[in-house]
């Protein structure tokens, strides 16, 4: 064991402890504090909350690596997982909080007035999530096992009991606010490294300002070296490829139910307005680091490394190459390693860093705390997701609705548990790589729920045969083109797999649209709902008419 | 309870939503449309940056932030004009969910 082990090893305790103090202190002892953390998050919090839920082991350990592999074609995930936000701020978020249920799933089956919509819902809600969550114990699997040079298997099964105890005792009071704090702490792991990176090479402490001049310094070593310059646009897919992904990933983020119960915990639709808006900043403080990241790494491997004697290359390179992430082979035997001839794995970059730069044995302890508040924080909100899923929209909505609370909240903990275990069991083979499972859970959400949810809220006459064929065409159609597109060698316009999300939601919109109006419109209840939402708390829509709440009263 | 005028209230409705539109139609020319006509705008340079990479991975992120907090405050301004109290907005939320 070295000083740097105990060095990681002590900074990873200390959040892991703080995270279950956290836990413990804000225990759920009520359903509607389990499901929506009593309803009373300030919206900044709430912002912090959801940039924790939101911003997975995926953005924290690939995108950066993603970006400085594809240039400017890796762009797509920036626009595409920001610019969700106005569509869920603007068309969802408000309007599904003054509705005020538990789940995703409760909406659907409640606005539609359908048993059959609430059990597909729920079944999507499942699907989504838990493929998602996948991702996330292997990544955290990936980072355990690495800093404790353990099996990656084993460090799956600590981060695995670690998410079932907290998030099965907090519930979502509990996670809200452990969320808060991974939120903190994975953003100054991010930033820190990439401060230092930039003082070493531009002199500048803002590398959001210093970096542009090294994206064109690297154009011309590009040039020289005879490859396409690392801001060309489309060398890696049409154009047509990057909009339909970017599109994907807009509307998969809109859709995505762990995300979409986040705005139920706050107490308006004011507050779920500005909910959206902190969690944009504080998300956007990552997204606007990452392609900084990118360029800063690929600027030193350029510079440094590239160029440079086999046998006098940098220390860190030894460590990373044994992992087989990072390849230095000399292809044509001149003693000099080209830049052609180093293949690197885009989940080391921000891993890697601390080390490239030489930044130290507690940022580099930093680092992985951060990347494990990224991988934590989301799966606790995927399994929240799915146990409300299960134990609220199945069983106490339709198999047992006169359960009592004891067992509601008994059968919600245990369903983490068996979740969580589950996934665990999955995530230490998991059945491809990791960045594509997420892009699939994406086009689902965009296939199934961004359709159902933006017509149930703006669209009064959509009923629930439309709602039903909407979700199951949109996750056929979604289904069949990954498939084909994948295993088929079939696409439109150079869309593939990861774009499918674009055919989907057209073809769910199109069913729900179609369907609803060849059968008849929902009830006079159900509609004047459906305008209700137009309006804010104190303004009630009914009879027709629009009535203004002046005195505050509860009974409406 | 009293009545609102029809007038008053489809005009509540359609000032957010003509709002609404003009944010989407924004945010939509900085992320779709600068990607759309990406080649031709490669050859401006900001900060260093080709215009098209500038706003792919800062330019579009900003201005959807800008929106978001813009959309937050105008909204605010628009619940002030028609007289409506966030203090009674919580009071009646808070009875009229569902929590069960």
């Amino acid at each position: 064991m070295d000083t740097q082990f105990l060095v990681s090893l002590s900074i990873i305790l200390a959040t892991f402890a703080l995270y279950i103090g956290i836990a413990i202190y804000n225990k759920a002892k009520e359903t509607s504090e389990f499901y929506v953390a009593g309803r009373g998050v300030p919206p900044i919090f709430n912002g912090m909350a959801i940039g924790a839920d939101w911003m997975s082991a995926a953005s924290f350990i690939g995108m950066a690596g993603t970006i400085m592999l594809l240039g400017y074609d890796g762009l797509a995930y920036i626009m595409g997982w920001t610019g969700g936000y106005l569509l869920l701020t603007f068309l969802l978020a408000p309007q599904l909080r003054k509705y005020g249920r538990y789940t995703v799933p409760e909406f659907i089956g409640d606005r539609f007035d359908s048993h059959t919509a609430r059990v597909i819902a729920a079944l999507c809600t499942i699907i989504i999530s838990f493929t998602y969550s996948i991702g996330q114990l292997s990544g955290s699997g990936v980072v355990i096992g690495r800093l404790f040079e353990i099996d990656a298997k084993l460090g799956t099964m600590i981060g695995v009991v670690l998410i079932a105890f907290y998030a099965a005792f907090g519930g979502m009071k509990g996670i809200t606010w452990t969320q808060v704090a991974q939120y903190v702490i994975l953003i100054i792991a991010y930033l820190i490294p990439v401060i230092f990176m930039a003082l070493q090479l531009t002199g500048n402490p803002m590398p959001w300002i210093s970096y542009g001049e090294l994206v064109g310094k690297m154009g011309e070593l590009d040039r020289e070296l005879g490859i396409s310059e690392y801001f060309a646009p489309f060398t890696n897919g049409t154009k047509w490829q990057f909009l339909a992904l970017m599109f994907t990933l807009m509307a998969g983020t809109a859709g995505l139910p762990h995300v979409i119960v986040r705005f139920y915990t706050v107490s308006t639709m004011k507050a779920a307005r500005w909910s959206g808006a902190w969690a944009l900043l504080f998300i956007g403080l990552l997204y606007l680091s990452a392609p900084a990241y990118a360029a800063f790494s690929r600027f030193i491997l350029m510079t440094q490394v590239a160029g440079s004697k086999i046998t006098e290359l940098p220390a860190w390179t030894k460590t990373w190459v044994d992992t087989g992430k990072l390849q230095v082979a000399d292809g044509n035997g001149d003693g000099v390693l080209q830049w052609k001839e180093l293949i690197i794995s885009n989940d080391i970059v921000v891993m890697a860093t601390p080390e490239i730069a030489n930044l130290g044995m507690f940022v580099i302890g930093l680092v992985a705390a951060g990347a494990m508040a990224a991988a934590l924080s989301t799966a606790g909100g995927l399994m929240i997701a799915i146990s409300s899923a299960f134990a609220h929209d199945i069983f106490y909505r339709v198999l047992k609705p006169d359960s009592t609370e004891k067992t509601r909240l008994s059968v919600a903990r245990w369903s983490i548990v068996i979740a969580t275990l589950l996934a665990g069991v999955i995530a230490l083979n998991p059945p491809g790589a990791i960045t594509q499972i997420v892009a699939w859970a994406f086009a689902l959400a965009t296939g199934t729920f961004f359709p159902a949810l933006v017509l149930g809220v703006w669209w009064k006459r959509s009923n629930s045969q439309g709602v039903i064929a909407g979700l199951l065409v949109g996750l056929g159609v979604t289904l069949a083109y990954i498939f084909a597109a994948k295993y088929g060698g079939f696409t439109i316009l150079g869309i593939i797999d990861t774009g499918a999300g674009v055919f989907g939601a057209t073809a769910a919109f199109a069913a729900n649209i179609i369907v609803s109006l060849m059968t008849a419109a929902p009830s006079q209840k159900i509609q004047e709902e459906v305008m209700d939402l137009r309006y804010p708390e104190q303004m009630v829509y009914k009879d027709g008419e629009v009535w203004m709440n002046d005195d505050g009263s509860k009974s409406v | 309870m009293k009545k609102i005028d029809k007038k008053v209230a489809d005009s509540y409705f359609r000032e957010k939503t003509r709002n609404m539109i003009i944010y989407f139609a924004i945010g939509f020319l900085a992320s779709f449309g600068v990607v759309f006509f990406a080649e031709p705008l490669s050859d401006i340079t900001i900060n260093g940056f080709p215009f098209h990479y500038f706003m792919g991975a800062q330019g579009a992120v900003l201005t959807f932030i800008i929106l978001l907090f813009v959309n937050a405050k105008m909204g605010d301004a628009i619940d002030r004009k028609y007289g409506i109290d966030e203090n009674k907005n919580e009071q009646i939320s808070s009875g009229k969910v569902l929590d069960h």
